[in-house]
Order: C-alpha cells, then sequence, then structure tokens
C-alpha cells in the first residue's frame, strides 16, 4: 500500500482537463486543481453535465487526463503503465457506486473478499477480513446470502464493505444513494458517515443536497470547473433535497 | 504462486456459477472426446480376441522350409540346419521335423484298408520341438533324451490326431506305424501357428532311419527369435542355412496373417476419429460463442474487478482458465463416457475390450487445447473491456 508523506494529500488534481473528441474538442473538465486530504468528508456536487462524473473518473483512476497530473498517494498516476495504474487502484481507492455492482454468483462475503484477491492472503484470511468488514456494516449476519437475496441497501453496504476491507486511503462513492429509498439512503450515509480517519479520506460524488450536507468540505462544479470549495460543519443526513 | 491459486479459485467460481450454461458448452468436448476415444477403442475391440491370442502366442517364431523350386522333389534342408540356425545371434532356439513319407498309421489293429486312405504325416524330430513352439503337452511327454539314446519306439501325437483316435489323458496305448508297435507317450497339444502339427505323430530320428530308412534331413523347421528382433532373424535364415549352398530357404512368420488380421479398420477408425475432431472443432466454436456473450454479460463484473485492481491480464487469464477448466473437465467427462460405451458395446457384442490407456492425456489434451484457441477471443475482449465504460458512472 502506497502512504503519502505526512501532511501532503492524499489525492491532487493539478490544472487537469479532460478532453473528449478529436477534430471538434469538447472539454468535459478545464483546468481544475483539487487537494484531498486524511480527514476530508468531501461532496462534489453539480448538476448533470457539470464535469462530476468525468472527475470520478480521473480520481478514481479509472481514467486519464489529457492535461495537467492526477497524483495519488504522491504518484503520478497518469505516468504510470495501466497495470500499476490498476495495481494503485486497487491499492488506494475503495469505490462505492451507485449499481452497487456486486459480483451475483458470489454471496455477500465473497463479494467483500473479491477485494482482497491476487493479495497473497490465504481464502481463509481472506474470509476473516472480509468478515470483519460486513460486520463493521451490520451485515455479519448475512455473510451468505447473495445479491438478488439482499435489498438495494443491504447491497449497498455490502459495497461499502468491498471498499473498505482493502483499507484504502480514499473511498470514492458515485451517487451512493441513487437506486435506494430514503430509510436505506440514511442507513447506507450512516456508514459513510464515520469512515473518514486521519489516514483517509471519503469522497461522494452526487447531485443530491442532502448528501452533500454530510460532508465536511462541499466542492461544487458547473460546466467542467469548479465554482466553489467550502469547509462546512457535517450534519446528520435527512433525507434526499 | 498465491496468484495462481486465486486466478484458479475465481475461474472455478465463473464457471461453478453458470451451471446450465456450463454444461452445454461442456456437451462439445464432451462428444468429441468420446467419439475419438470410441472410435479408437471400439475399432481396436472388435479385433480384440484376435490380439488376446496373438499376445499369447507371440509373434517370434518363424517357420523355414526348402523353397519349392519348380521341378525339385521333395526339398530337403541341409541335415544340420539347426546346428547352423543356432548359430545365428538372435536365435533363442530351434528345432526340426523331417517328414517320413508313406508310413501307414494305424490307431488299431485292423481296419488297416481304412486308415490307409487317410495319410497321417509322420514327423521325425528331436527333443525342442515344444519348447519352440511354446505350445504344452495335453498329456504325458514329449520325446526326451533317454528315448533318443535308447531307441525306443516311441510316439507322439498331435492334439487333432488324438481327438481323432479318441485318446484319452493317461492312456497307455500303442500304434502302428508300417506294422511297428510304437507306445504314444504323449500329446501335444494343438499348435494354433501351424495346425498342420495337429494331425501329426512324433517319433525320434533313430525310428525314422531305423524303420522307415529316411536320411533326417529337415523338410521344415521351427525357429523361435529374440523378442523384436523376428523379421530381421527371418531376413538372416536363408543365408544361414544355405551358406552358400544351392538349397532354396524360404521363412515364413506365422504370426504376421493373424496380426494382419486383428489389425483394427483403420479407415473406420479414422474416419470416427476425424468425427470425433470436427465435434470438438465445433464445440470449440460453441465454447467461444457463448463465452464471448457472456464477456458481454459480466461486464459489470470485468469493470469492478478492474476497479478492485486486477490488472487486463489477470481478467484475460480468468477467461481464459475458465475456458480451460471447461475444456479438461469436457475431456475427462468425455474420456470417461467413450470408455463406457467401449465397455457397454464390447460386452453387448461379446468383444475383449481393447482400449489404450496411454492416448488418454492425448485426447484430453486435445480438448483442452481446443478450448484454449476457442477462449482466446473471448479473453482478450473481457481484458480490453474499460472499466470506466462498464461501470456506468451516474
Amino acid at each position: 500500500m502506497t502512504s503519502p508523506e505526512p501532511g501532503a494529500p492524499l489525492l491532487e488534481l493539478s490544472h487537469v482537463s479532460r478532453v473528449y473528441g478529436e477534430q471538434v474538442k469538447v472539454y468535459a473538465l478545464r483546468d481544475v486543481s483539487l487537494q484531498v486530504r486524511a480527514g476530508d468528508h468531501l461532496a462534489i456536487i453539480g448538476p448533470s453535465g457539470s464535469g462530476k462524473s468525468t472527475m470520478l473518473g480521473l480520481l478514481g483512476v479509472l481514467d486519464r487526463p489529457s492535461e495537467g497530473t492526477v497524483t495519488v498517494g504522491g504518484v503520478d498516476s497518469g505516468a504510470l503503465p495501466d497495470d500499476e495504474r490498476s495495481r494503485l487502484r486497487g491499492d488506494s481507492i475503495g469505490f462505492v457506486f451507485q449499481q452497487f455492482h456486486l459480483i451475483p454468483h458470489l454471496d455477500a462475503l465473497g463479494n467483500v473478499a473479491t477485494a482482497l484477491l491476487f493479495r497473497g492472503l490465504t481464502k481463509a484470511e481472506r474470509a476473516e477480513r472480509a468478515m470483519a468488514a460486513l460486520e463493521s456494516v451490520g451485515l455479519g449476519a448475512r455473510a451468505d446470502h447473495r445479491p438478488v437475496q439482499m435489498s438495494g441497501g443491504e447491497q449497498q453496504r455490502v459495497a461499502i464493505a468491498r471498499a473498505i476491507v482493502t483499507e484504502p486511503l480514499l473511498v470514492l462513492a458515485d451517487e451512493p444513494t441513487g437506486a435506494l429509498d430514503s430509510t436505506n439512503a440514511a442507513m447506507v450515509m450512516e456508514i459513510f458517515a464515520g469512515l473518514e480517519t486521519s489516514e483517509r479520506a471519503v469522497v461522494l460524488v452526487t447531485h443530491d443536497h442532502g448528501v452533500a450536507a454530510t460532508a465536511n468540505r462541499v466542492v461544487s462544479m458547473r460546466d467542467g470547473a469548479i465554482v466553489s470549495d467550502v469547509v462546512q460543519e457535517p450534519k446528520a443526513f435527512e433525507g434526499a433535497r | 504462486m498465491s496468484r495462481v491459486r486465486d486466478l484458479v479459485s475465481v475461474a472455478v467460481a465463473g464457471i461453478a456459477a453458470r451451471k446450465v450454461r456450463t454444461l452445454l458448452i461442456l456437451i462439445g468436448p464432451i462428444v468429441g472426446v468420446a467419439a475419438m476415444v470410441g472410435a479408437v477403442g471400439l475399432t481396436e475391440s472388435a479385433k480384440g480376441d484376435l490380439r488376446q491370442k496373438l499376445a499369447e502366442l507371440g509373434t517370434s517364431l518363424i517357420t523355414v522350409e526348402a523353397g519349392n523350386t519348380f521341378g525339385s522333389k521333395a526339398a530337403t534342408l541341409p541335415k544340420d540346419s539347426v546346428r547352423r540356425v543356432d548359430a545365428v545371434a538372435t536365435v533363442e532356439s530351434a528345432s526340426a521335423v523331417a517328414e517320413v513319407k508313406n508310413v501307414v498309421t494305424l490307431p488299431i489293429t485292423g481296419g488297416r484298408d481304412y486308415y490307409q486312405a487317410f495319410p497321417v504325416p509322420v514327423l521325425a524330430t528331436d527333443t525342442r520341438l515344444p519348447g519352440v513352439l511354446q505350445v504344452p503337452l495335453r498329456s504325458g511327454r514329449w520325446i526326451d533324451g533317454s528315448d533318443v539314446r535308447d531307441h525306443g519306439r516311441v510316439a507322439v501325437i498331435g492334439g487333432a490326431l488324438a481327438d481323432q483316435y479318441g485318446v484319452l489323458p493317461g492312456e497307455a496305448r500303442t500304434i502302428q506305424l508300417n506294422g511297428n508297435d510304437y507306445g504314444v507317450i504323449g500329446v501335444l497339444d494343438r499348435v494354433a501357428l501351424d495346425p498342420s502339427l495337429d494331425n501329426a505323430v512324433f517319433v525320434t530320428q533313430w525310428a525314422a532311419k531305423n524303420d522307415f530308412g529316411t536320411d533326417g534331413a529337415p523338410t521344415k523347421m521351427f525357429v523361435r527369435a529374440l523378442p523384436d528382433a523376428t523379421q530381421r532373424t527371418a531376413d538372416a535364415l536363408p543365408t544361414a542355412i544355405s551358406l552358400g549352398g544351392t538349397t532354396e530357404v524360404s521363412t515364413k512368420i506365422p504370426s504376421d496373417a493373424l496380426q494382419a488380421s486383428s489389425q483394427a479398420d483403420k479407415t473406420l477408425q479414422q474416419t470416427a476419429l476425424f468425427a470425433g475432431l470436427l465435434a470438438l472443432a465445433v464445440g470449440g466454436l460453441g465454447i467461444a460463442n457463448v463465452m464471448s456473450i457472456s464477456v458481454i454479460q459480466r461486464s459489470s463484473e470485468i469493470g469492478i474487478r478492474r476497479a478492485l485492481g486486477s490488472t487486463r491480464s489477470l481478467i484475460g487469464l480468468q477467461f481464459l482458465l475458465e475456458a480451460l477448466f471447461v475444456g479438461l473437465l469436457g475431456g475427462l467427462l468425455g474420456a470417461l463416457l467413450g470408455v463406457g460405451v467401449v465397455y457397454l458395446v464390447s460386452a453387448i457384442a461379446g468383444w475383449v475390450v481393447v482400449i489404450d490407456y496411454a492416448k488418454m492425456p492425448i485426447w484430453i489434451s486435445l480438448a483442452v487445447f481446443v478450448a484454449a484457441i476457442a477462449g482466446l477471443y473471448p479473453s482478450v475482449k473481457a481484458a480490453r473491456l474499460e472499466p470506466l465504460e462498464t461501470l456506468r458512472l451516474g
């Protein structure tokens, strides 16, 4: 696992642009700079088309910037070959998606343990750590249930357990409550609330102001640029807004 | 090592998760390998009884006769042929018989007219013949050294003749050869490789010379070659026997005919093998087809695995390994099915089962190979999927 120098940002976007198209260039993101530090519980908010999905791809090392640099844990991810980027992703970032993206043929424990594959762990070690992660999201009792046997909220909690089981620097969530009813959304947001630590940051990408209100820092985006970056007092989740 | 283990567990889980689909794509390799195993097994088993007989008889016996040059009278071999043959390095043992002409053989006193009409070959021979033929005596004993030394009038009779005469095991009896009483000391079992011996009466060289006035020159020889040297030995014998003389010598390997007839029908075998290969190839297309669709259906799984740190090559290997396991499992099940079919058909047809288990790894690897080729395209396709596109970010 990569660890940045103390005080250095976990994640840094420096003058990043993302351009689509060959002849006609469309800027999805234009000259964006952003630093994410340990302890940040950051919400990136903006309407659709504001560039937040592009931002998510870059933050998650799923995409390469057209210009500028994306530094993860002190490493310039854009300069790395594909395999190194995959490993960096696996080591440093935990993903939570709107559509959960659980593997249907694996049970909850198997889905969480999947994140621990190819790390030199035995099956028993993987299962032990996956079980601990499932218990931390309150699903220890449903370890042997498959995704189809679980509610959306439970599936999303499994996805969170999968995101944190590798102890990443950054938990990156894409509209984590987008597919959930309010009760389940509240339960999921409650789990997110305590996830940032002195070594870890949480980034929520959302268009939902209710979700953004739970963050201690809100970055607003519009038309491929950051329009505001505000530190705020986090509030409990009170439903989608 | 742990990477390989992880990869195997992921691939196995991937196959086990979709049982019906896996079963469907297993059919190709199963049918292909079963057809090939069955093709070889059935065509070989159809001749299984002959092969078993051949295995019992061996293929190292050579018969030697004087060449039948046109116009030559009863052709004989040189008198010391056995000694000459023994000098050949690849000869294990040799024995000779000399046919005695114009002998009337009577099993009982009287009935001379009847038995005269059915001449029985009388052969003067040595003590080594059953050993060279590797044929046991049905009862009694063969002519031995004391018979030769003591000039005894003893005879051994062939199995078929014994049946014809109604000789009972252990019965003490005599037969008359040109009026001389001969004690029957044994009955030779039937000689599968030279049935002409089954009707013969065997006597010592002394008796042949003394009672019937022959010169003892062999008319036929039996030579047992060392293993794997039969043909070479047969080729060398004419020179070894004639030693530059004028005797024409012809050799025969009597097991050759049996061997030829015990060969499986190669055309049929190849046709069936080809059909099996074709089934395997079509099965491979099926694997490629189903797995390609599977890659699209599992794009979310591929995306999340990539997001969780799997490299392109790991994703590709996962799918390739799934294909390999399908090939391996299909090959094993196919081999099992093929063997089962061979046993079943052989049981019904009354054949002796012949299955070359040493060839099984070839058939199974063939299935694995085809599956690997088939899995190549889906694997590359899976490896090339972009996680950003498959994860549908909000």
